[in-house]
Order: C-alpha cells, then structure tokens, then sequence
C-alpha cells in the first residue's frame, strides 16, 4: 500500500506539469475572456505526448497505464483551468475504443479532432435538454449516463441556442437531444464503467482546481502587506489559508484512493468515485471563494485570475450531477469495504 | 500509487482478526472510576499475554516492532473487531513508553517500559498548567535540584484519569533564568509522592463524570533519576513525545467513526424511513458524512506512505485537524437524529455522552487553531505569528 506517486508516475507529472507551465499557464484566459479560449491548440501536442491515451490499453491504441496516472493528469488539467473539452476526448477515445471504431479511436487519440460535452440541464430542463460545452465546432459530442457513455455528432442535437457562460471562456449552448439521435459509438456501464471513471476524473479536476486557488492565495498572503507585514502573518488570513490545504488534502487523498479502486475492479468504485467528486467539488468552491476573500477588493475584480477558479469549480460540481445529486446518489451505495 | 497489501501483510491480517475475534472483550467498557482502570488494565494484559502488546515499540523492549503498514493493519483490524479502547493505557504505551525508549537510560528501560506494556501501570500528563496551554513552554511549575533529588512545587491541569494513574510524565522548570524553551526538564513522575494533591474536575458529559484533574505539587521530592534525557533538554524530549501522540493509534478511530456513519444512516432509516434519508437535510449531512469519512481514510493511508518515505512529517497535521472535525459533525447529527431522546441522558447509553466527548477533538493535544499555524508556517511556509 503506498498513495504517493511512484517514481515513474511523479516523472508524468512533471511532464505534464512543465508543459502545462509553458503552453497553458492561467494567464492566458484574462486574455481571451471575451472569445472563449485557445486551448484546442493544445490537443495535437498532448495526443503526441501521449497524454490523450494514458488509461488506455496498448492494444487499444493507447499507453496501456492505469487510472492512477490518468488522475494525476487531470489533477494537473484542473490546476491550470484546461477547457474541460479534455474529458470529452480521453473519454471519448476509451468510448470508441470499447466500441470497436478503431479509426474514430485513433482519430480522437490524435488530438486532431473537436470534442463537446453534452450536460443535463437537470431540473432546470426537460429529459432531453443539455448544455453543450465547447461544441460549436465539435466532430462529436460526449454524453454520458450512469447506464452507457456515448459519443453524438452534433446533429443529433436539435435547437442548439449560444448563450452567455457564466465560465465566460467557456462556450456554452443550449440543445435538446433529437428522437433520432444515433450516436457514432456507444458502450454500456457493464462493458465498461465510464461512468464512475468520469466521476473521478472530474474528482482529480476539482482538486487541481482547489489547489490552483489555494496556491494563488497563499502567493497573495506572502507578498500582499497591509500594517506593515505580509497578511499572511495574521492568524485571520493564515487559518483561511490552513483551511483550503486540509480541503486539498482531503480531496487529493480521496481522489488517488479512488482511481486504484477503479483499477482493481472493486464493487466499491461507484461509491469512491462520487465520494471523490463530492469531496473534490466541495474543496474547489470553497477554496476558490476563500481566494477572493483572501485576495480583498482585487480578487473581486476581472484582473485577477481568481475569479476563473471560482467559475471553473461551479462547472466541475455541475457537469454529471451537483453535490446535491451525488449526496443523493452515495446514501444509495452498500457499505463499502 | 498502490493499494495492494503483500501475501504477508494479508496474512498478518488474517491473523490479528483471528486473535482479535476471539480475545476481544464483550462486556461494555465503563465510563469512569476504578472499573474503568480495571477494565483497561485487564484488555492491555490480555494484549500482553497474546503477544499482540505494543505495536510500534521495538521488540527489544518487548513490542512488536511493527513497520507502518502492520501497524495500520492491525488497528484496521482492531476497530473491525470492536475492540475497547483502553484510553487509560494511552499516555503509557504512545508518549511516556515510546519517551523513554528514546531517550531513557538503561535504568529507566528496565523500570518502567514492560509494566506499561503489561497492563501494570497506568500513566498520565503532566504538561498544561492554568497559565500555559497552548504556550506550553510558558510553563512555571518549578523543580529545584537538591542533592540527588528535585523539589516540585507548582500546579498542572487537564490531567485525563490523573487520579487512576500510577505514573506522571511530568514537565518542570529547572532553570528561570534561561530562555523559556532551554529550561525545562522531563521527569518520570510517582503519583504517591508525598506533596501531591489532587483536585478532580468533572467534564459537561454528566454530572459526577470525572475525567481530569488538577494537580498540586507542594515540595513534592522525585530522585534526580527520574529524569528523562538531560536536565534542561525537556523541551526536545516533549516535542518528541507529541510527534508520537500524532503516530498511527488514531487509525482505529478513522474506522470506528466510519462505522459510526453506517450505523447512523441504519438508524435514521429505521426510525423515519427511506424518505428521511433520501430527501431531508439530515440526508444532505449523512451524505456528506460518508464521504468525509472515505477521505479521512484515504488521509490516513497517505499519512502512513508519506512516514514510509520520510517525506513532510509536518503534513500529518492536515490529517489531524481535518479529522477532529469530522468527529464532532458525526457525533452532532447522531446527537440530532436521535431527534428529542437527546434531552435525555441515560447511563447505559452512549449517543449523547460521545456527542458531548467529541467537543473536546478540537482542544486536546492542541486546539484546531494551533494546528492551523503549524499548517500555515510549517507546510504553507507564511510568516510566523508569534
């Protein structure tokens, strides 16, 4: 038993970490607030890397690792704010390759293709109404339920309507999901739980997301000064700042313990998974909104990057179902071991 | 990243649930006064005597010597097992033991470790004093040395179970004149010297519940022996101590409280129905709950790897502080889901005496707002406060 990275895998962090530092950095979005953002540019360069097909198995076109190093990877995605188009195509490509299209497989595990996310509107729409993430140049979109993941081409979708993102470098529609859709690939639950793997990855994303805003936080408490000292030294500020570490702790913790669940195939995975995301999701908020308040008149401003982890934190909670949805969903689950 | 256990490690489980599921005391563990140190003494005994006593201590002082993983096992183990806890037992076998076995001399070893170990001797602390909590150094109780012995005169308090114990680790200041950490001294304690006096304090649980006492020391006479490492070094020797108080035999409350959960979503489910927990708040809480408490444990299994590659021992205070406080949410919503019986408080049941035991998770062995400085200077690196 050891949770901490092996050598092996702390060398895929820091890959992806430096890469992340050098093509993604959180500047970014101030610069593209009003256009959405550019990390589409990213995919082909990750899909050489081989950061599209981590999880996959070798003879499914992939680098035949685990879910563990798929959730240290999208801790990192979290942590610089990545478009979450990125689950559409790690996701998308284990969906097409469980389903046997090879080519729409490869395709996506190039990089080379556009990837949305279809999301219910919950109960604030119809059965068949979703927002639809990062789609409007989208080959395929990802919709996934507890029972199959699938992957739609956009014209299974029907009154498709742009609307204002409150994650404003986001793009975000409205659509109903049409009778007749068909979607290019399918795989059900029991041939493979993508499922519970979305929800764990989703998991990692919100940590990133919580430790992006802790780290801002405590950069701001050590440089920021106010009667004569750095804020940080007030117990005020410096109990906040504690705060938000033990949430990423948490969070980080459940997250690393339910990706090995997912690998050995426990009956329990359903209930790690969302025990992750509610964990996660609960961390990313609250430690995205303890950012602001850290960072005073200037972390309610445009020009701080602040706000953009507090949005990002609302979209992880939102997307496959709310902590009010997945407090609902654990009470359902048998004790696990 | 791995959750595995090695065929050996497995089997050592397999073991200690043998021996657990047939030793483990059936009988409910008392609340308090004399029963309660026999009770205590009796299980730690009965642990000697199988050869499963002092997990982490070295074997050539009578342990174990179990590495971490073991360790965690078998209080995986022990709370699957419903084992008591023998808090009485506590200060012995995590910080008075483990002291001595670190900076103890030979004389010391062989006095005082294997009656701990064998469920002989009950210890307790001597560290706070009215005027010094969570500034623990600022303590005044003095010794002076004369001859071979010291002179104790001064008062400690919050002693757990003080007036049940045999043995004192007993923190003194031998010289006022040096900078408050450099003058302290570690002493092995007698409870029956003469010149101690002892003042109970009942605690908000019941009335007539004593748990601690006040300790008045007036010219009490300890053999310069007695004390642990040198004269003046005492400050380092505690601190190691409480580097123990934070090692791995708070694992087994982790699963307890987890337990604990279940069977507060069995009992709300039975008193109020599926609808109770699907929709009300309370089902919000529980959620929540069980979830906390997968992570809690997860917290704890990264506590144990992070010790086994010596990385940022200063990191175990994010475990602890989180855990303190997932205790006391248990133990309010059991309290609330019990609904008005928690106006009442019988003797023989144990929901509102351990609601009103976990408000003490966030004071003991350091409030939740010290550890909170420990986590923003020590692992966070912000300026001191202090």
């Amino acid at each position: 038993m050891d949770l901490l990275p092996s050598a092996e895998q702390q060398q895929i962090i820091d890959t992806i970490k430096d890469f992340l530092v050098n093509e993604a950095s959180v500047d970014r979005l101030r610069e593209f607030s009003a256009i959405g953002n550019p990390d589409f540019e990213l995919w082909p360069q990750l899909g050489e890397l081989g950061f599209l097909g981590l999880g996959l198995p070798e003879d499914k076109g992939g680098v035949g690792l685990s879910a563990g190093e798929e959730m240290l990877v999208f801790q990192q995605f979290g942590y610089h704010l990545l478009s979450p188009a990125i689950f559409g195509i790690v996701l998308g490509a284990r969906i097409a390759a469980s389903a046997g299209e090879v080519e729409l497989r490869d395709e996506l595990l190039s990089g080379t293709m556009r990837v949305g996310l279809a999301n219910s509107r919950g109960l604030a729409g119809g059965p068949r109404d979703y927002h639809l993430f990062e789609a409007d140049e989208a080959d395929v979109i990802l919709l996934i339920e507890e029972s199959n993941a699938a992957l739609y081409p956009r014209d299974a979708f029907e009154q498709i309507a742009r609307v204002n993102a409150t994650d404003a470098v986001l793009v975000l529609e409205r659509a109903t999901l049409s009778n007749a859709a068909r979607p290019r690939a399918e795989v059900p639950v029991k041939v493979d739980n993508v499922h519970a793997r979305a929800l764990m990855l989703m998991g990692a994303y919100a940590v990133g997301i919580g430790e992006g805003a802790r780290d801002l936080a405590i950069e701001y408490a050590k440089v920021r000064e106010q009667f004569g000292k750095p804020i940080g030294f007030f117990q005020a500020i410096k109990h906040m700042c504690a705060d938000m570490a033990i949430r990423s702790e948490a969070a980080l913790c459940q997250a690393s313990f339910a990706s090995l669940v997912i690998d050995e195939g426990s009956p329990d995975t359903n209930f790690h998974a969302v025990a992750s995301k509610i964990v996660a999701c609960e961390t990313a908020i609250k430690n995205a909104a303890d950012c602001v308040q850290v960072h005073g008149a200037f972390g309610f401003t445009a020009e701080a990057n602040v706000h953009h982890y507090l949005k990002r934190a609302h979209v992880a909670d939102l997307i496959w179902g709310s902590l009010r949805e997945q407090r609902e969903r654990i009470l359902t689950f048998p004790t696990p071991a | 990243m791995d959750l595995k256990f090695s065929v050996e490690d497995q089997q050592f489980r397999e073991e200690a649930r043998d021996w657990l599921n047939a030793n483990v005391f059936k009988e409910r563990r008392p609340h308090g006064g004399e029963a309660m140190r026999q009770y205590d003494l009796a299980w730690q005994r009965c642990q000697y005597e199988g050869g499963w006593a002092g997990v982490s201590w070295p074997k050539e002082y009578g342990g174990m010597g179990l590495g971490l993983t073991r360790q965690l096992i078998w209080y995986e183990e022990y709370a699957r097992a419903n084992a008591p806890d023998n808090h009485l037992c506590f200060v012995g076998l995590n910080h008075g033991g483990p002291t001595i076995i670190a900076h103890g001399s030979e004389q010391q070893k062989k006095e005082h470790l294997r009656p701990i170990l064998a469920g002989d001797k009950i210890w307790c602390q001597g560290f706070s004093e009215p005027n010094a909590g969570s500034d623990l150094a600022a303590l005044k109780t003095r010794a002076v040395i004369e001859g071979d012995e010291l002179v104790v005169t001064g008062s400690k308090i919050w002693t757990s179970h003080g007036h049940l114990s045999d043995m004192q680790e007993l923190l003194v200041r031998t010289d006022p004149d040096a900078p408050k950490h450099k003058g302290i001294s570690w002493v092995i304690f007698d409870m029956k010297t003469p010149g101690l006096e002892l003042r109970p304090i009942e605690i908000m649980t019941a009335p007539n519940h004593t748990h601690f006492v006040q300790c008045f020391y007036d010219e009490a006479r300890v053999p310069l022996k007695n004390v642990v490492g040198k004269v003046n070094d005492g400050w380092s020797v505690a601190m190691s101590t409480l580097g123990f108080e934070r090692g791995t035999a708070q694992i087994k409350d982790q699963i307890r409280y987890a337990f604990l959960v279940e069977e507060m979503i069995e009992r709300a489910r039975e008193r109020y129905g599926d609808a109770f927990v699907k929709n009300d708040e309370f089902g919000a809480r529980l959620a929540q709950l069980r979830a906390d408490m997968a992570a809690a444990r997860a917290m704890t299994y990264m506590v144990v790897s992070r010790a086994q590659h010596n990385v940022s021992p200063a990191m175990a205070s994010l475990m602890r502080a989180m855990v303190g406080e997932v205790q006391q949410r248990v133990r309010r919503l059991a309290f609330d889901i019990i609904g008005a019986d928690g106006l009442e408080n019988p003797e023989d049941d144990d929901w509102v005496y351990f609601y009103l035991r976990t408000y003490s998770t966030t004071i003991a062995a350091g409030t939740s707002q010290i550890q909170r400085n420990i986590i923003g200077e020590r692992v966070l690196g912000l300026p001191r406060s202090r």
